[in-house]
């Protein structure tokens, strides 16, 4: 019983089970026959459409143009972000102006620019990254910026005295000292954008068709192949899970707690 | 011998919301090579304006400061300050990390980075925690990683700002004797401030009293009493009454708790 007792208490047998039975749930619900396969496919036809989009290599060219595009913005995001930021540093005025174009778009959703978007940038990539760096930067520049106004003044000072000036007082003291908010900017980011990415890739999917996980999705509902459909979204799910429990966990496990510099979460 | 450092007609204003405010005003002084100067006062007497000023944190309104033959105006690796506040260790590296990594900017080759570090921390006691992070030292064991730290860069003269102020008595009894027995072995020149006036016979081979409002130099007396000094003994005793009379002590009591009679606390 002890035993028992002591294997549910460990997290991750608990969070198998729990999915377990939502499984069994689906599956049994499935079964009663009352509901057609192509609102509510079988677990197992799930499963193969999986499979079957992986080994065709459709599942993978999907995910990788995601992943492409995600990326390139990311690029684009971080350099404009910390130019920013610096000339925030820099001049008070430039701090008090980005602040105020960052309360103005930090709660515009990526999405509602995508009309505008395409307006400007016709359909294509272009209007895609353009969405993406709009719900990377905000997130970005407002960590990064708090995060280089909490340095320790001791710690600037003693940097100053071992003899570090300008760009390599930034990038040895400012950037570490920043770095738990610099993190969480980018975990913002990501979620923002990788949200983002799908939503404006199943737009695309009806006006021009480019590829991405959203519209693989988008595509296997206008043939009504369900199972595709909840084979993408699993993916969907799995590489949210990926990139937020274990791609920043393990960066936050190297660096901030190792570090014991955690950020005190206000109670 | 000539001097180390002297301070000529130092004047630092501080421009206030409420009118400005003379932190120092006209102080002058000089130190001789491997000299422990200890200044005391109570806070705001300019005693921590002075030190950053020595350091090139506080650019002066009048008068110069001379170390060796050069005038100071900037911040350098010549003058390395110790300050009060424990997050003074980089927390991304390690103890020794620290250390290898100051050396390293201030341009001293890789092979003998790490020895040198080694053994200024095997001096201030800390040679199994080198690989430690910081957050996983206590209050005193960091500020022994800041000594060792300052120590290992060699400077013309330490700068230490209450480095032992945040820390529990007993602690701080034990650093001192300790900082004592490295500046007798290294032969440093050291600043030291505080406003405990045990802490500044301890150490000090003169005691600088300093005044508020203005900042001035009330007096520098000289600690004749062999060392290691005893607080018991009639001789510290003395010096303590004359050092705590001369401190103004309707200011004092603020903070000068701390100040009781030797052997009393």
């Amino acid at each position: 019983m002890k035993i028992i007792k002591q294997i549910f208490q460990m997290k991750i047998i608990r969070q198998i089970v729990f999915i377990s039975a939502l499984l069994l749930i689906w599956q049994s619900v499935v079964s009663t026959g009352n509901y057609s396969e192509l609102l509510l496919p079988s677990l197992r036809s799930i499963w193969t459409a999986l499979m079957n989009s992986v080994a065709s290599g459709e599942m993978g060219k999907h995910t990788s143009y995601s992943f492409y595009l995600i990326g390139q913005a990311l690029g684009i995001g971080v350099v404009l972000a910390f130019l920013l930021t610096a000339l925030a540093m820099v001049s008070p005025w430039i701090a008090d102006f980005m602040k105020t174009i960052t309360t103005i778009f930090h709660p515009l959703p990526g999405v509602a620019l995508l009309p505008i978007a395409l307006l400007w940038f016709g359909i294509g990539e272009k209007s895609i990254i353009f969405i993406l760096v709009h719900s990377i930067i905000w997130p970005l520049i407002l960590n990064t910026y708090t995060g280089f106004q909490s340095v320790s003044r001791t710690q600037l000072e003693v940097g100053r005295n071992i003899g570090l000036r300008g760009l390599s007082l930034v990038s040895s003291v400012m950037v570490p000292s920043a770095f738990p908010y610099i993190l969480t900017g980018f975990k913002i980011a990501w979620s923002n954008s990788w949200r983002s990415l799908v939503a404006a890739e199943m737009i695309f999917g009806a006006s021009g068709g480019q590829g991405g996980l959203g519209w693989l999705i988008y595509q296997k509902r206008f043939f009504l192949e369900t199972a595709y459909v909840f084979a993408a979204l699993f993916v969907i799910i799995i590489v949210g899970i990926f990139i937020e429990n274990v791609v920043f966990a393990q960066i936050e496990r190297l660096t901030v707690q190792r570090w014991g510099m955690v950020i005190q979460k206000e109670k | 011998m000539a001097n180390k450092v002297s301070v000529e007609n130092l004047f630092v204003k501080f421009e206030g919301e409420h009118g400005d405010v003379q932190a120092l005003d006209d102080v002058s002084f000089s130190m001789k090579e491997g000299e422990f100067l200890t200044i005391l006062g109570p806070s705001g007497c300019g005693k921590s304006t002075l030190i950053r000023a020595i350091a090139g944190f506080q650019s002066p309104e009048r008068g110069e400061i001379i170390l060796g033959d050069k005038k100071v105006t900037e911040p350098g690796p010549d003058r390395i300050m110790v300050f009060q506040e424990f997050d003074q260790l980089f927390p991304w590296r390690t103890v020794i990390g620290n250390i290898t990594y100051a050396l390293k900017v201030s341009g001293v080759k890789k092979e003998k980075r790490e020895e040198r570090a080694m053994h200024y921390l095997e001096m201030v006691n800390l040679k199994d925690f080198a690989r430690a992070f910081p957050h996983q030292l206590s209050g005193g064991m960091k500020q022994r990683a800041a000594i060792a730290r300052s120590l290992a860069l060699n400077p013309e003269i330490l700068l230490m700002d209450e480095p032992f102020g945040s820390l529990d008595a007993q602690t701080r009894s034990i650093l001192q004797s300790e900082l004592v027995r490295i500046w007798q072995k290294v032969g440093s020149t050291i600043i030291f401030i505080t406003h405990n006036i045990q802490e500044a016979i301890l150490m000090g081979d003169r005691v600088m009293v300093m005044s508020t409002a203005p900042g001035k130099i009330k007096d520098i007396i000289d600690v004749s009493i062999d060392r290691p000094r005893l607080p018991e003994t009639p001789k510290f005793m003395k010096l303590w009454h004359q050092l705590y009379n001369l401190l103004e002590t309707k200011q004092f009591g603020e903070n000068g708790s701390g100040n009781v009679l030797p052997g009393k606390d």
